[in-house]
């Protein structure tokens, strides 16, 4: 397959799953300080939600690494 | 550790009772509890009375008002002493207080004014255009408006109101003082003054209201007036600020006296939680076991034989405070884990291995010589400039001292130092991993480091469920734990690590562990099974993240060394120290918080349980030492 195409795929992988990731984060974000400024022991809680999305960034990652290893050669 | 606690009751003669509670105070060794929430304690609860109500009152409003004077001190306060005379610090506000909140009443204005005077300097500089056409007129006001040029029909409105009211004995100057805005004198007689004041208010119209002592002011002259009070302004604000310093740090006994009352009315407080007949009292509280002792002989020498102290028994569902106690090297890390939520008593606390593990992650991430040197350089500063100022502080850049010292060794691990510069310059080369070209290896090697470190967490999980004799728990943690390896078995036959031969096993393993997972649940676990073992697999590979930040922080210092390559080789080291700095900056940042979510949210969740009450001693200990 054309190297051109695969890094475009690569790129979408990776690019959309920031994406999703910003979104959900930014909702998390919002509703986390919301919530600290209530009750600012729940910190921890909050840094832990906030980290939860990045799963899906990361997962981006892997998937924008395995098209560029496994099918670029 | 967690410290083991003892729950214990100090029983004794009420006469006895203020100087046991101020003993058991400075001692900082008791977590009290409520007699309202301690069955084995069968006393009602003890009720202040009018003296005591009388007394806490006062000493609250002491305190607030010694409080409200320390907090106008912008120097730091000077070192409180001990013992303090609460009566004649009494006496000391009331006479002090009246001229210190004086001071402070003027500071406040003066803030307000050297807030304001610029605002309607720059009103009046705009409507300056308009003044030639002004004569001083005697028996004349000068008012001036301002509007949205939007609304600049408002004028017309105006004019037509003005006529109405005084006969055309007025004159109105207006013209555009920027693109957005419109600006207009009124000159109107003096002896108007109030009909014209209400007509402004109702119109859509903007006044500039100037203070009072430039109302009667030309304008122009009022520019200058307040260009003179906003240089002399900040001058005064300092002498009146120094004076308030002066008076304050005149009185170290200030200091004192606030903490002594905060203790006082700790006391006062406190009795509330006790239980108490007409000569009786009862405390209820834990205590850390290994001070047991020391206590025991607290209540002897202040009790004088008319207080003992018994160890209770624990009633049901009751759970102990939480105290963390660790090796100095570990101690650092007990506020990142409480973070969270403290652990409970009676589980693991998992402080040793999180200070293992994430100076570890975090130097895989960041890996690089001169980045971990800095960092190192910077910690080892904060640390000695806040060991005596700020203990917290000191305590936490120890945790970037460990973790930069594992950022030079990945650093030299990975043959990096300032990016690719050290290979560039010095012909440094890796030992093991080169992060910029080999990212297979990279990636297998996070999975490694994120499979080993998940399997280490579920089997704490076994070991605390074994402990616990919660087979449920036991069952979910060998499921997950057998599912786990199965499945790094199968990857490994799949990437030729491994023989074919332990596909079969791996297979059989992985299923063994899922029929685990499922059948612990019931029948929901059909569903919940899987999605488990889905969880598990993202578990895992959430660890590549220590590969994703590492290439991202290797490309950045890349990025800079050839940007610093472009140029001059001054412009270059400029150009490349700015990027490099900005990257180190990046690079602390991102691999604290990713470190710290890998454990909170990877491997705590295979063992660790929370929502432990963390033990707060009747007397603060850190106000203590």
């Amino acid at each position: 397959m054309e190297v051109g195409l695969l890094g475009i795929g690569a790129g979408l992988a990776i690019g959309l799953a920031a994406l999703a990731t910003g979104y959900a984060q930014a909702r998390i974000g919002s509703a986390g300080i919301g919530a600290l400024a209530e009750k600012p022991e729940l910190t921890g809680r909050v840094i832990l939600l906030l980290a939860l999305p990045e799963t899906l960034v990361i997962l981006g990652f892997a998937v924008a690494a395995m098209i560029i290893l496994l099918l670029g050669g | 550790m967690l410290v083991p606690m003892t729950k214990v009751h100090v029983i004794g003669h009420r006469r006895r009772l203020e100087s046991m509670l101020e003993a058991l105070h400075g001692s900082a060794a008791i977590h009290l509890i409520d007699v309202t929430e301690d069955a084995s304690v069968m006393l009602p609860p003890m009720s202040a009375d009018d003296d005591q109500l009388r007394t806490i009152e006062e000493l609250r409003y002491l305190k607030a008002r010694l409080d409200g004077l320390l907090s106008l001190c912008s120097a730091q306060l000077p070192e409180p002493t001990r013992p303090v005379d609460l009566a004649a610090i009494r006496a000391q506000v009331d006479e002090v207080a009246p001229r210190i909140e004086e001071l402070a009443r003027r500071t406040r204005e003066l803030e307000a004014e050297l807030e304001t005077l610029p605002r309607h300097v720059r009103s009046l500089e705009r409507l300056l255009p308009l003044l030639p056409e002004l004569t001083e007129l005697e028996g004349y006001d000068t008012d001036a408006v301002i509007l949205d040029a939007r609304h600049a029909g408002a004028l017309g409105e105006l004019n037509a109101a003005l006529d109405d009211t005084l006969a055309g004995n007025f004159e109105i100057i207006s013209g555009q003082v920027d693109t957005d805005t419109v600006g207009a004198v009124l000159v109107t007689p003096k002896t108007a003054k109030a009909a014209i004041q209400s007509l402004l208010g109702r119109q859509q119209v903007n006044r500039v209201r100037l203070p009072h002592r430039f109302e009667s002011v030309p304008f122009r002259e009022a520019i200058s007036m307040m260009e003179r009070r906003l240089v002399e302004i900040p001058i005064e604000l300092t002498g009146l600020r120094e004076q308030i310093d002066d008076e304050i740090r005149r009185r170290p006994e200030w200091s004192a006296a606030s903490r002594e009352l905060e203790d006082r009315l700790e006391q006062l407080t406190a009795l509330r939680h006790l239980g108490a007949t007409p000569h009786t009292f009862v405390l209820s509280g834990w205590v850390p076991t290994p001070r047991l002792v020391e206590l025991g002989r607290l209540v002897e020498t202040e009790g004088a034989g008319e207080v003992i102290v018994e160890v209770a028994p624990l009633g049901e569902g009751e759970r102990p405070p939480v105290l963390m106690s660790n090796k100095p090297l570990a101690r650092p890390f007990e506020p990142l884990v409480s973070l969270l939520s403290s652990p409970q008593y009676g589980s693991l606390d998992p402080t040793t291995l999180m200070m293992i593990f994430l100076p570890l992650f975090f130097g895989m991430m960041l890996g690089d010589i001169v980045y971990g040197l800095v960092l190192l350089a910077a910690a080892l500063f904060v640390r000695h400039r806040t060991r005596a100022s700020s203990p917290r502080v000191a305590e936490i850049s120890k945790v970037f001292v460990l973790a930069a010292i594992w950022t030079v060794i990945w650093g030299v691990i990975f043959g990096e130092l300032l990016g690719d510069l050290g290979h560039r310059v010095f012909g440094l080369e890796p030992i093991w991993i080169n992060r910029e070209e080999a990212l297979e290896p990279l990636l297998v090697f996070a999975v490694a480091v994120g499979a080993a470190h998940i399997t280490l967490g579920l089997v704490l999980g076994v070991w605390m469920a074994r402990r616990e004799h919660d087979r449920k728990q036991l069952g979910t943690a060998v499921g997950t734990l057998l599912a786990l390896v199965g499945l790094m078995a199968i990857v490994g036959v799949v990437v030729d690590r491994l023989p074919s031969g332990f596909m079969t096993p791996a297979i059989a393993i992985v299923v063994v562990g899922t029929v685990l997972l499922i059948a612990m649940e019931g029948p929901i676990g059909l569903l919940t099974g899987p999605l488990e073992l889905m969880g598990l697999v993202g578990n895992v590979l959430s660890y590549l993240r220590i590969a994703a930040i590492g290439i991202a922080s290797v490309y950045l210092a890349r990025v800079a060394n050839e940007l610093g390559a472009l140029g001059p080789i001054w412009l270059g080291v400029i150009i490349a120290g700015l990027f490099h700095s900005l990257n180190l900056v990046l690079g602390v940042f991102s691999p604290t918080i990713q470190a710290l979510r890998l454990h909170y949210v990877e491997f705590f969740g295979k063992f660790y349980q929370g929502d432990g009450t963390p033990f707060q001693p009747f007397g603060s200990l850190e106000r203590k030492e």
